[in-house]
């Protein structure tokens, strides 16, 4: 009976040691790949770092709706008045940051962290048009680009004129997730809009006009036509998909996704990609720190570390294929030259500097998106 | 004396009230508040007063959605029937022990399957590439260039009567097999072929249980959203999905539950003939 209460008290002690690791719970939107992202290559790193941490990674889906999941879960804590809140990193879209700062659910966090003055790029102030200064930090830069199949494709449209003109030439051998499937599909439809309306200057830097709603619903008029001529695809995937088995030749997907797939074996490697002009956009996406959290400190030491050249490099641009996050010059002496160059064959950094544009400022994207709705699936 | 008590209609009506207090209570907090509060969210302007304008967007934006859900919802439950009708007859008047036995046991398999997984196992199925294609040109149907994906409006149905039919056979075999044999002898003596035998004996004593089959299949179609995000992303499509779209991209659950207050009317459609159905079974 006594052995078996000394049993009964170590096993509890032993429990109590081993449940007083800390926990990092990090949350993040975006595709599988995110999540993979912080399990496979991140938390192993962090946690040999600083031991009796674990690392928590739980994904909430991708495009804005996932940001949206986690915006919703920090606002419920706030408005509940909780001081300890269960999320202490987090990984969203620009949308959502532009709202959670507004809201006061991030906290400024930029400055204390060595890695805060190797960016320099404009998206780690401007938020689709929101001050986010400070309270961001990109975790990489991607962005969405034509895949095409060069059996099916002799010479691809380098334009979207020229597309239009191959689709009509080429019926159902296009195929975009429109603005339902995923963010490529939605990058596909500002893109068109921007090269359409007139306004592609305005609706990346503002200053947002309601009136340029006739000029984007007359642009959105030329997207339905185009629709016909196209096939409809179930999301980012499914373009990747019906691409790599030759049901489509060609359409809009995202750069690492598309690398990440070659690499994977699920896509032909013999796809090849083209930036159109007068561009298509890309996003980055940022690491954020809950206001609240309850290991703010963990946080910025895990974010450090996300951001730190090597990481980057090897994390980031070689084994994910995104850009980095932080300015291209920091990370390539950690790179070898093979690795730089493969996330600029076909893409080359000329065109990615003209053609890579950021998404319209939050007001003309709803109005994009909404008048979608309303012109083009009517 | 207990006894005594108990007779008395008061005390009566007090325990009846306490003993389904419980389940009142269940739908009461899980079905009558979140419906009372959708319904305030749907109809409350941005100010607080009352307003029309997110049925007036929704309407907008989604008639042709929501005319798509009712038609791809009847096109499903007529086949359901059609489909049900067909097996469980065979299984009740079957001539061939062997393949009414074969019979009962495979049409139960869809039954176990998630909507989801049914929409899954469909989006490679029905692929331009998908096995069905595949075993078409295996066997010399069609050619390869004829080849069609069926992910749109089509794969939608085919998803549906293949998950629903089963549900809807088990009940209605389970009313044919409680019809009296005697008639089902009695009209086969006199001379009527199998399928008289079914349309005239058979069918109008089982019509209840293939009512109540239909209507609830008709209600749990018009909840999936799996089935048509994953097979169809053309457009139109089913509310669900613009349900689903307009609160993950946008927030917007004033028109979300201003489309699901519209489902439920289509839905209402459905419950008027189900009550009337089990009104006439309880006078009857």
């Amino acid at each position: 009976m006594k052995l078996r209460i000394c049993a009964l008290v170590a096993g509890l002690a032993f429990a109590a040691t081993v449940s007083a690791q800390t926990t990092l719970n990090v949350i993040t939107a975006g595709d599988q790949n995110m999540v993979d992202y912080v399990n496979n290559y991140l938390a192993p790193k962090f946690e040999a770092a600083n031991p009796g941490v674990k690392v928590r990674a739980v994904g909430t889906g991708p495009g804005d709706a996932g940001s949206q999941k986690i915006y919703e879960k920090l606002s419920a804590q706030q408005k509940a008045g909780s001081n300890e809140w269960d999320v202490d990193v987090a990984v969203i879209h620009q949308l959502a940051s532009a709202t959670m700062v507004n809201e006061n659910l991030l906290m400024k966090y930029r400055g204390d962290i060595p890695a805060g003055k190797m960016v320099t790029r404009d998206t780690a102030k401007n938020a689709l048009g929101a001050n986010v200064d400070g309270y961001v930090l990109p975790m990489f830069h991607s962005q969405i680009v034509f895949a095409y199949n060069p059996d099916l494709v002799k010479s691809p449209p380098k334009s979207f004129a020229e597309l239009n003109e191959w689709v009509k030439k080429n019926p159902k051998q296009f195929g975009y997730n429109g603005v339902k499937g995923g963010m490529s599909g939605v990058g596909f439809v500002t893109g068109w809009v921007s090269a359409y309306s007139g306004l592609a200057d305005k609706l990346e830097n503002g200053p947002y006009d309601p009136a340029s709603g006739a000029a984007i619903d007359k642009a959105l008029t030329g997207l339905k036509e185009f629709n016909q001529y196209v096939v409809m695809t179930p999301g980012n995937a499914g373009t990747l998909d019906m691409l790599n088995r030759g049901e489509i030749a060609m359409g809009p997907v995202w750069v690492d996704m598309f690398y990440t797939w070659q690499a994977d074996g699920r896509m032909s490697p013999k796809i090849k990609l083209v930036l159109p002009s007068p561009g298509l956009p890309g996003q980055p996406m940022y690491y954020v720190i809950p206001a609240k959290a309850a290991h703010a400190a963990l946080a910025k030491k895990f974010i450090e570390l996300a951001e730190s050249p090597e990481v980057q490099a090897d994390g980031i641009v070689k084994q994910f294929n995104w850009y980095p996050g932080i300015d291209p010059q920091f990370v390539q002496p950690k790179l070898d030259q093979a690795a730089w160059n493969k996330l600029f064959t076909d893409v080359s950094p000329a065109d990615l500097s003209k053609y890579g544009r950021p998404f319209p400022l939050s007001p003309y994207f709803k109005q994009i998106t909404e008048g979608y709705e309303r012109v083009v699936l009517k | 004396m207990t006894s005594v008590a108990i007779a008395h209609p008061t005390t009566r009506r007090g325990i009846g009230l306490v003993l389904i207090a419980p389940a009142l209570a269940v739908v009461g907090l899980f079905f009558v508040a979140p419906l009372v509060m959708s319904a305030v969210v749907a109809f409350r302007g941005r100010d607080g007063g009352f307003t029309l304008e997110h049925f007036a967007k929704a309407f907008d934006f989604y008639t042709t959605d929501l005319l798509f859900s009712l038609a791809i919802v009847v096109t499903s439950t007529l086949l359901i029937g059609a489909v049900a009708i067909a097996i469980a007859g065979y299984l009740t008047l079957g001539e061939h022990p062997r393949l009414v036995a074969i019979l009962r046991w495979l049409y139960r398999w869809p039954l176990f399957i998630p909507f989801v997984v049914a929409g899954q196992l469909m989006r490679t199925f029905l692929a331009k590439n998908g096995m069905m294609n595949h075993v078409l040109v295996g066997i010399g149907l069609i050619e390869p260039l004829q080849a069609q994906s069926f992910l749109d409006w089509r794969g939608i149905v085919i998803a549906f009567v293949w998950k629903q039919a089963p549900f809807v056979t088990l009940l209605l075999a389970g009313a044919m097999a409680s019809v009296e044999r005697t008639h089902i002898e009695a009209a086969r003596n006199l001379g009527a072929r199998p399928l008289r035998l079914l349309v005239d004996i058979v069918l109008p004593q089982v019509r209840g249980t293939l009512l109540v089959g239909l209507v609830l299949s008709f209600v749990t179609m018009l909840s999936v959203l799996s089935v048509p995000l994953m097979i169809n992303p053309n457009s139109p499509t089913m509310i669900t999905v613009d349900v689903a779209y307009r609160i993950s991209t946008f927030g917007d659950y004033p028109v979300a539950n201003a489309l699901c207050l519209l489902t439920l009317g289509l839905a209402a459609i459905g419950a008027v003939f189900y009550l009337r159905h089990a009104a006439a079974r309880a006078e009857g």
